[in-house]
């Protein structure tokens, strides 16, 4: 049955989810908020006729809703979700700071009470980074490490989280525990699809641990970093000194998975070029397909609780959001 | 105050030398060799 969606937060991401939630044949209307007037009528204006103004709240929004995507700024996801999950609603997150994250994951007793599905980090990275950190994970029989890092942002509320993901604690899983660290330490070389290459990339507050390590119980070690400039961590405790661009532009995710297999050590590095908004809202849309579809498990969980990694990287494909392998030297 | 002085001077080359360090790093390795395929195939691999 088609369903109708209500879609939070109208900003790059939120506008390009749209895009694709009216495009498919399960949804027959997409309920749009935002507290930016300008911004959420542009939005239903350019994504045609299943997109309809819901307003400034979602709780003004009246009659039934079967999913809800949120697709706002860091530190309204916990709120909206809980209100929705006590409806028993569908909740879709493309949050990446990690107290949304972690109060989203904490739903997890209550979704399975109520047998629907908290689907918590739905974007770029986290989101299609934890996919592809399951699919290289299929190659192994034992993984021990799975370590993350990306590039570049979506709109300017991702960009201020980019910022202060700089100046704060990363959070790594390390032998069975929880490790912090200054965001900004920990250099390493990191290389990204062509034509990125090589970034140099530092420890960040990323929640991407608190999504990968639950999916894999014998990893020893997690860990996410941030591309970064220089000029970055040298302002990344000072206030964005300049508004952030309307969107970023090209963006990379990377995911290097070890492992073994027969007895022997291997390494899978996966990787993705795009624009993370663009990604980041076509891989929510199609998580909460997939999701309404019940593709994805009872709960809350992120996206490394996808099974089937081949026909979720097949519909991104279809889309124009490709992987790929490196194949090489890993360092 | 020449004890006092000579202490802060410290801190300060110091905190100098870390800032330096803290910039720069020491870098990485570049891969040698390889390079990025899509996936592609029944399976993704």
């Amino acid at each position: 049955m088609p369903a109708r969606v209500l879609l939070v937060g109208a900003g790059a991401v939120g506008a390009r989810a749209a895009r694709q939630l009216v495009e498919a044949d399960d949804v027959d209307e997409v309920v749009i908020v935002d507290p930016d007037a300008a911004r959420r009528r542009a939005v239903v204006t350019s994504s045609g006729d299943k997109a309809t103004d819901g307003g400034p709240s979602s709780a003004d929004v009246a009659g039934a809703v079967d999913a809800v995507l949120l697709a706002g700024p860091n530190g309204t996801h916990v709120p909206e979700g809980r209100r929705h999950l006590a409806l028993g609603r569908i909740v879709v997150s493309c949050a990446d700071g990690i107290p949304d994250v972690s109060g989203l994951l904490d739903l997890g007793p209550e979704a399975e009470a109520r047998g629907t599905r908290v689907v918590v980090g739905a974007g770029f990275s986290p989101g299609l980074t934890c996919v592809l950190a399951r699919h290289a994970a299929r190659r192994f029989e034992v993984v021990d490490e799975i370590h993350v890092a990306r590039l570049g942002t979506g709109g300017p509320a991702c960009a201020r989280a980019h910022h202060k993901a700089l100046s704060g604690t990363s959070l790594d899983w390390r032998d069975g525990g929880w490790q912090r660290r200054p965001a900004g330490s920990g250099r390493e070389l990191c290389w990204f699809p062509d034509p990125v290459g090589g970034q140099d990339c530092y420890r960040a507050e990323l929640p991407d641990a608190l999504l990968l390590v639950p999916p894999f119980p014998r990893v020893s070690r997690v860990t996410a970093r941030l591309a970064a400039t220089r000029r970055d961590r040298i302002t990344a405790r000072l206030p964005m000194l300049r508004k952030p661009h309307p969107e970023g532009l090209v963006g990379a995710g990377r995911v290097e998975v070890r492992g073994r297999r027969q007895g022997a050590q291997d390494v899978v590095v996966l990787g993705v070029l795009d624009r993370p908004a663009v990604a980041a809202g076509a891989v929510a849309a199609l998580a909460l397909r997939w999701a309404r579809a019940e593709r994805l498990p009872v709960g809350a969980h992120g996206l490394a609780a996808v099974e089937d990694t081949v026909g979720f990287l097949a519909e991104l494909a279809r889309i124009g959001i490709k992987a790929a392998a490196f194949e090489g030297s890993a360092t | 105050m020449v004890l006092l002085r000579r202490a802060l001077a410290a801190l300060g080359i110091a905190g100098l030398i870390a800032a330096v360090l803290r910039l720069r790093g020491s870098g990485g390795t570049p891969p040698q060799e390889g390079g990025w395929r899509e996936l592609t195939g029944p399976e993704l691999d």
